[in-house]
């Protein structure tokens, strides 16, 4: 499943945001969006995910998503976004409480991610015991549980020291030669956008415009 | 000597004083029953020798007396009295003082919805139901007054919890496609919950307060008509009987709303 946006621009009343945006996204391909501060990179990140509407142009999905695909369009976020009363299972449960899973299948799904994001024996922690890049990777178990067909990333990195940021980006690069997924990464670190893209798009300062 | 002269001056050494820890919380373990028994013991002592006078301030064993007899009162007018047609008579009554208000036909819900409990084989249940029946019930028209008191506090504790709700979480939630109701129950309802108990804890306090003033005015029955009378005929130590009474009431409250807040927020520590 390819995603292509198409003149996109948007203004938050007369600020204008962004500004004739043309995109493309192919199937296994890690595209970095990399920009000042303010360009518009996340909102860029929240149209292309239906999380809000352009005001012109329009994000399209080219083919269908593969089959088995819970969540085609699946964020993670730069503040995790966990759900502090909820331990590491019931986050990542969280995600397919509203599919039609059995519970048994929902399990051995939970597990398996758990084990492939190395968290296997913190299944029962609470998000506040565990230290920001484990919460990390918590997010990103519960992102690979609904199998996106393309995963969008604001910022996933940011919030985390440099060392725990070493360790996860050899963690996605890993995810990525054994699955080979299609992300959208927006970042403002131009060393994480080199080791990780497969192309690099660079917005312009407001209005964000493709470079 | 020579040491100190290389080095310039002795310098003194000091360990680094320790600042932190004041707000620290530490477990008081049992000593506030013993600081409370030890409380009362005094009192006693004091009532016993003569040094605080009875007339004003009673012994504790006076009051647990009056207590006792308060209780038995009621408990003999509940076992003597037909179940039954006492209910039936009891939301009659509630419903001339309400004129046929709403509340008229809720007073009458709640009274068939307890006959069945007016069974004479639950009758250890059906005294405790009197007793709380006959402290509420008067001659005005105090459900109102409590619900009207206590239903704003909780009403804006909980939109303030709801709207504090972080608003990144909802995001995800629409993220993974999750449905309306499954955001508002597992997302929403589980942020505002905080707010939602502490709203319950203000609106605890407020129905004690508003329930013994709205018995103090004009009521035949309850803990504030009791402590209005033994206050006009100077029963002190009934007086002080009815205000253990309403402490009870309150801490009881704070406990199973403190019980609530420690099961349901666990997560926060």
């Amino acid at each position: 499943m390819d995603l292509r946006l198409n003149n996109i621009s948007h203004a938050y009343e007369e600020l204008q945001v962004l500004k004739n945006i043309d995109l493309d996204i192919r199937q296994s391909e890690i595209v970095c969006i990399v920009g000042p501060s303010g360009c518009g990179k996340s909102t860029l990140l929240r149209l292309i995910g239906g999380l809000e509407q352009p005001q012109v142009g329009e994000v399209q999905q080219i083919g269908e998503p593969p089959p088995g695909s819970l969540n085609p369009l699946t964020y993670i976020f730069q503040d995790f976004a966990l759900l502090p009363w909820r331990t590491v299972k019931g986050n990542v449960s969280l995600a397919l409480e509203d599919h039609d899973l059995g519970s048994k299948e929902r399990g051995r799904v939970i597990d398996d991610v758990l084990r492939r994001t190395g968290l296997a024996e913190f299944g029962d922690a609470l998000p506040r015991q565990l230290s920001g890049g484990m919460k990390q990777r918590v997010a990103i178990a519960r992102a690979l549980s609904v199998r996106p067909a393309v995963m969008l990333m604001d910022e996933p990195l940011s919030a985390l020291d440099s060392q725990t940021r070493e360790l996860l980006m050899g963690d996605l690069i890993d995810l990525w030669m054994n699955e080979g997924f299609t992300a959208c990464y927006v970042t403002h670190n131009l060393a994480e956008a080199v080791r990780l893209g497969h192309r690099i798009v660079v917005l312009s300062r407001r209005p964000g415009t493709c470079r | 000597m020579a040491e100190d002269q290389s080095s310039g001056q002795a310098d003194e050494i000091k360990t680094v004083p320790y600042r932190g820890g004041s707000f620290e919380i530490r477990p008081l373990g049992i000593i506030s029953p013993f600081v409370f028994i030890g409380l009362i013991a005094f009192w006693e002592f004091g009532s016993r020798t003569g040094f605080i006078s009875g007339l004003v301030l009673p012994s504790p064993t006076e009051v647990f007396t009056a207590f006792r007899h308060a209780v038995c009162a009621s408990v003999r007018f509940a076992a003597t009295a037909d179940h039954r047609l006492g209910l039936r008579q009891c939301a009659r009554d509630n419903c001339r003082t309400c004129n046929r208000s709403f509340f008229c036909g809720a007073g009458r819900f709640v009274a068939i919805g307890f006959s069945h409990i007016s069974n004479p084989e639950n009758r250890p249940v059906t005294i405790v139901y009197y007793l709380v029946w006959h402290w509420r019930r008067i001659e005005g028209r105090n459900n109102p007054v409590i619900l009207f008191g206590t239903f704003f506090p909780t009403v804006i504790a909980t939109y303030g919890g709801v709207d504090n709700v972080d608003r990144n979480l909802i995001r995800m939630g629409q993220s993974f496609g999750l449905s309306w109701s499954s955001i508002v129950r597992k997302i929403i309802f589980p942020g505002a919950l905080p707010a939602i108990l502490s709203g319950c804890r203000i609106s605890a306090s407020i129905a004690i307060i508003l329930l013994v003033a709205a018995e103090m005015i004009g009521a035949e029955f309850g803990i504030g008509a009791y402590i209005l009378l033994a206050g006009s005929l100077f029963a002190t130590d009934q007086l002080i009987a009815g205000v253990a009474v309403l402490s009870v009431l309150g801490l009881c409250f704070a406990w199973v709303i403190g019980r609530a807040e420690k099961y349901f927020l666990r997560w926060r520590a």
